[in-house]
């Protein structure tokens, strides 16, 4: 038989069971695990909000959400991919909140297959701040995949567990977003003069 | 040289799978089919190319954004100004607590047994819960009062006596990136079982590594349990109370590495940590100063 005990051993606290479930979680530990994530959430908040005051009060948010519950975080696991689904379930809540405001703006998205025949070269040369204005001009959920995709480089998997989307969903909404983000930095390209065929030599052999 | 073709269905079903190609997260053989195709294909390799300057770009706009440190410093004000806050809820959660382990007891042992995410094969839980590595996860891991700044050496040193204060050295070299917070010999009430136990703080988690002497006992299982030897020290394993407990053997001792890191982890610095300190209580053993760490004969 067991030793049915919960004894405890001679050096603990006097209390006899007085944190039996929850750990001691201390605040410097939660700021050793949790903090080095401020850049990348503050970098997506600022992507996903619509001007900078509300990235600070979302990852703001996310922080205070995040020790809250820090006891239910188990040490060992993916603390970014932690943080990043309390981010998204804090945004989705303010996006609530933003939809009664405005009228979001509507999108038409290009509902083809993902044959790339219509899919521009990407410009060799293109500022930091064109990229950033093609991103703000996809829809939000565009954007989500894209950001968790291809900076955050999360698996499929794990972006589908942080959206709650089926993988399904996460992988055609990539393709798509892929798809407009081409579209978009053509265009700027073109404004400058640049094209992509200047790089892109075959592109004319392959259309 | 293939022809590039971006009308041929081949070429169709390669871009499809390219993205997930880039992230490498095809099946190996769907993965291998991309990569032979990009071969020969010269319009798909274009493509790559195109793609993977496409993310590339994006993800240096994105981090090209500077966070600002007044907000990270502005979040960690209001994180302290919380933490009283947050001690009151666990105050209350511990009261919460304290009822459910007197519920346990109430129901003993075999409670406590359903109570166990018993993942390792249930003989091998039971003993490692009858050498009472179970009481030390109560005790050092969920609910020690470790202290805030570790002990100083001198008076772990003298906690641990002549015997075993050679081994704070081992364990302090063989766990990187772990401090020893405090270190002593303790015993659970009502048992005449001694334990060397020193806490540890690092990876953001408490870490304990229990060593208590064999008499006579064995891990059921034997070699069969084995999850891993480490320079011929064979490691043990056990997931107890949501915990990792990796555990190995000497001539006259069982040593425990429990932590709530994940079970690699845990193995992993079971597996450090095994071969010293395991040579370290060999060559203690033939010390006429040992101190006795089994149970007492005369209880």
């Amino acid at each position: 038989m067991l030793p049915s005990r919960f004894g405890r051993c001679e050096c603990r606290l006097p209390l006899e069971m007085d944190l039996f479930f929850h750990p001691q979680v201390r605040l410097q530990d939660f700021e050793a695990v949790a903090m080095p994530h401020f850049p990348d959430l503050y970098r997506t908040s600022r992507i996903l909000a619509r001007d900078p005051a509300e990235a600070e009060d979302l990852v703001q948010d996310v922080f205070l959400e995040a020790w809250k519950s820090f006891h239910r975080f188990q040490a060992g696991t993916n603390c970014r991919a932690w943080l990043f689904k309390i981010l998204f379930h804090r945004l989705h809540h303010f996006r609530r909140r933003w939809a009664k405001a405005a009228k979001v703006e509507q999108f038409s998205h290009p509902e083809d297959g993902d044959s790339f025949v219509a899919e521009p070269p990407v410009p060799q040369e293109i500022r930091d701040e064109d990229v950033l204005m093609a991103l703000e001009r996809l829809p939000i959920e565009f954007r989500e995949v894209v950001l968790l995709a291809d900076v955050q480089e999360f698996s499929y998997k794990e972006i589908a567990e942080t959206l709650k989307l089926p993988m399904g969903t996460v992988m055609s909404r990539l393709s798509r977003a892929r798809r407009l983000l081409r579209q978009q930095l053509a265009g700027v390209a073109s404004s400058y003069g640049i094209t992509g065929a200047e790089h892109q030599p075959s592109q004319d052999e392959s259309a | 040289m293939k022809a590039p073709n971006f009308e041929s269905e081949r070429c169709q079903r390669i871009g499809q799978n390219l993205d997930a190609y880039l992230r490498g997260e095809l099946p190996a053989e769907a993965q291998s089919q991309v990569r032979h195709h990009l071969e020969t294909c010269e319009a798909c390799k274009r493509e790559l190319e195109v793609r993977t300057r496409l993310r590339k770009a994006v993800r240096l706009a994105v981090e090209s954004q500077i966070a600002p440190d007044e907000l990270r410093l502005s979040i960690q004000r209001r994180l302290r100004q919380m933490q009283p806050e947050q001690e009151r809820v666990r105050f209350r959660q511990g009261l919460v607590a304290a009822l459910v382990a007197g519920l346990c007891l109430l129901l003993g042992a075999v409670g406590i047994r359903q109570l166990l995410q018993v993942q390792q094969g249930r003989r091998l839980v039971e003993g490692v819960l009858a050498l009472g590595v179970s009481d030390h996860i109560q005790c050092a891991i969920k609910g020690h009062n470790y202290p805030e700044v570790a002990n100083p050496p001198d008076q772990l040193r003298e906690k641990l006596g002549p015997q075993y204060s050679g081994l704070l050295a081992v364990v302090q070299q063989h766990l990187p990136g772990f401090e020893i917070l405090e270190a002593h010999i303790c015993s659970i009430p009502g048992s005449p079982r001694k334990y060397i136990h020193f806490i540890t703080r690092g990876r953001g988690t408490i870490l304990s590594v229990i060593l208590t002497r064999r008499e006579g006992e064995h891990l059921p299982g034997g070699g069969e349990s084995n999850s891993g030897a480490s320079a011929g020290v064979r490691l043990f394993e056990a997931h107890l109370q949501g915990m990792n407990a990796a555990g190995f053997e000497s001539k006259g001792y069982w040593g425990f590495v429990v932590s709530d890191l994940n079970r690699d982890a845990t193995l992993q610095i079971a597996r450090e940590l095994a071969p010293p300190l395991k040579s370290s209580l060999e060559a203690g053993e033939e010390s006429p100063a040992r101190l006795n760490l089994g149970a007492d004969p005369s209880s």
